[in-house]
């Protein structure tokens, strides 16, 4: 017997499917068995990409699954900055910008787990530029709780020059953390 | 134009064979995937972000005091310019697309690349010539302070370095070791390696051509994992592992010497002959023999051919290097044919340098 497909080469597969009208029977050789659509994996397919990765592993498996049973597509959290949902984020493995990260924090440490070996923080390099903010806000922090302070204690002249302080610290965040833009 | 001056304009600096264990190490690269907070990243970002994006690293790289860049947009280029760059290792095959606006910044001896907009808005790459991960590591890391110091990187306390794809989140780090493994793949050893490897979160794949076959038996080592780890155990274990890569293939080179020492001389003086006679050159053929060829130089079988060979002619014998050479367009047939030509050029070059050293001598 011939392959109902290609009808060249002879027929190797059974091929049955279950539709609407009952079981249908297709004998096919080995190749068209392969490629046909149901069928829709090559054996010498590239590995996963980290598109279909994140989509099989994450969206297929357990994350998303209760919510498909209902038939709806929850987008999960939506990033406020670019727009990107964290369902399109699954789909398309890669972030829009900076800002989806904070978006997405909840969901990502599952993320990362599974690309990382179970890590989900960073143990690495962290920018000077970084420590300076960090110092700057810390900074910040300590003026507001003095200014909060001397409110209560009504020292107010005291609480208006924290104040001020605290909007140069503010500005000097919101220029990059560069001290060289306050003087 | 005559071969050698097209082989000295063309060489660059990964391309020597120097470096720590330079008979099996080609080469070392360090990538540190970089974005500015402030900006959408390239894949969704508007030919204006772009545009920003681009100054402001153009102003950063132009601050830094000890170095020195040329920068290059891709649409300023011409097709088989732009394929060049990514035959020479320099730039990313995503970054020439001509409608994503990406740009390479080059240092004066090309080791040092710094892609903009490509994936994330800065990539920094280093490639060094044989095994040099430390050196490597070093200078794409002062490149990176330098250039932090005039622009806002997206950094997070939890997650590091934020990158568009989850894949570099953290360090944003990607080292990589380019080996020559013609010993393990001849007796079969590297399918057992390269799962061991993988475990150890490492990965081992072909260096040139698509899925597991490795063109001229050149592999990459890679880390795999970027987050948990900084970025100095993810050196140390990417050591350790070619390390003991270096001391297997060793040891397979001289246990298939002293096994069947004929045997491979027939088989690595028939590649010989073959790059040096052939017309007619595919690339699987041509790898191949360059591999074997490659390996008789190391085990000093073969002699009077300079060990650049390998490094040098898988680069050159790339569609867009070949066409380069010929100064037309060639279809894949022709490039065939032209393989050919190039490889007894190269290999004619050689000889008659030798044979004048020999001269000398005498």
């Amino acid at each position: 017997m011939l392959c109902e497909n290609c009808k060249e080469r002879p027929a190797a597969v059974v091929f049955k499917q279950e539709t609407m009208n009952g079981v249908t029977e297709r004998h096919l050789c080995d190749k068209c068995a392969f490629y046909s659509q149901t069928f829709s994996f090559s054996p010498d397919q590239e590995p996963l990409s980290i598109q279909q990765f994140l989509a099989h592993w994450l969206g297929g498996s357990d994350l998303l699954q209760e919510q498909k049973a209902n038939e709806k597509m929850p987008e999960g959290p939506k990033c406020p900055n670019c727009g990107l949902t964290f369902h399109s984020f699954l789909d398309i493995g890669k972030f829009g910008c900076a800002t989806c990260y904070d978006a997405f924090r909840e969901q990502l440490p599952r993320v990362f787990a599974k690309l990382h070996n179970g890590n989900t923080s960073h143990g690495g390099k962290i920018p000077v530029s970084f420590n300076e903010r960090f110092a700057l806000k810390k900074q910040l922090e300590d003026i507001r709780s003095k200014m909060k302070e001397a409110v209560e204690s009504e020292r107010f002249e005291e609480a208006a020059e924290l104040r001020d302080e605290a909007n140069q610290v503010k500005q000097q965040l919101a220029d990059g953390g560069d001290d060289q833009h306050v003087i | 134009m005559s071969f050698e001056k097209f082989i000295n304009q063309e060489l660059t600096g990964w391309m020597v064979a120097e470096g720590e264990h330079s008979d099996i190490v080609l080469s070392t690269r360090i990538r540190l995937a970089r974005n500015l907070q402030s900006h959408l990243f390239p894949i969704c970002a508007s030919a204006e972000d772009a545009k920003q994006v681009n100054e402001a690293v153009d102003q950063a790289v132009s601050a830094m005091e000890e170095l020195h860049f040329a920068g290059t947009s891709m649409s300023d280029l011409t097709l088989l310019e732009r394929q060049i760059l990514v035959e020479k290792h320099l730039v990313s095959p995503q970054l020439i697309n001509p409608e994503k606006y990406g740009s390479v910044l080059l240092s004066e001896d090309e080791t040092i690349s710094i892609m903009v907009n490509e994936e994330d808005h800065i990539r920094i790459q280093c490639i060094y010539p044989g095994f040099q991960v430390k050196r490597a590591y070093e200078q794409a890391d002062k490149v990176d302070s330098e250039l932090e110091h005039n622009l806002d990187y997206a950094f997070d306390e939890t997650f590091g370095y934020l990158t568009s794809c989850p894949s570099n989140t953290g360090t944003g780090m990607r080292a990589s070791v380019m080996m020559h493994l013609p010993a393990l793949t001849i007796t079969k050893q590297l399918d057992r390696i390269v799962p061991a490897v993988s475990r150890l979160g490492m990965v081992v794949r072909g260096s040139y051509g698509e899925g597991s076959e490795a063109l001229g038996n050149i592999y990459q080592i890679s880390n795999q994992t970027t987050l948990g780890k900084s970025e100095e155990e993810v050196l140390k274990d990417l050591e350790n592992i070619s390390k003991r890569l270096i001391a297997h293939e060793k040891k397979s080179r001289e246990l298939l010497l002293a096994k069947s020492q004929v045997h491979l001389e027939n088989r690595l003086y028939r590649s010989l002959g073959t790059i040096t006679h052939a017309r007619i050159l595919p690339t699987a053929e041509a790898a191949r023999c360059l591999s074997d060829v490659r390996l008789g130089i190391d085990l000093h079988i073969i002699k009077n051919i300079d060990m650049t060979i390998l490094n040098e002619l898988m680069i050159f014998m790339q569609p867009g290097f070949l066409q380069q050479y010929a100064g037309a367009e060639l279809t894949p047939d022709e490039r065939d044919v032209f393989r050919a030509q190039l490889f007894r050029d190269r290999l004619g070059i050689e000889r008659s340098q030798a044979a004048e050293t020999d001269a000398d001598e005498t």
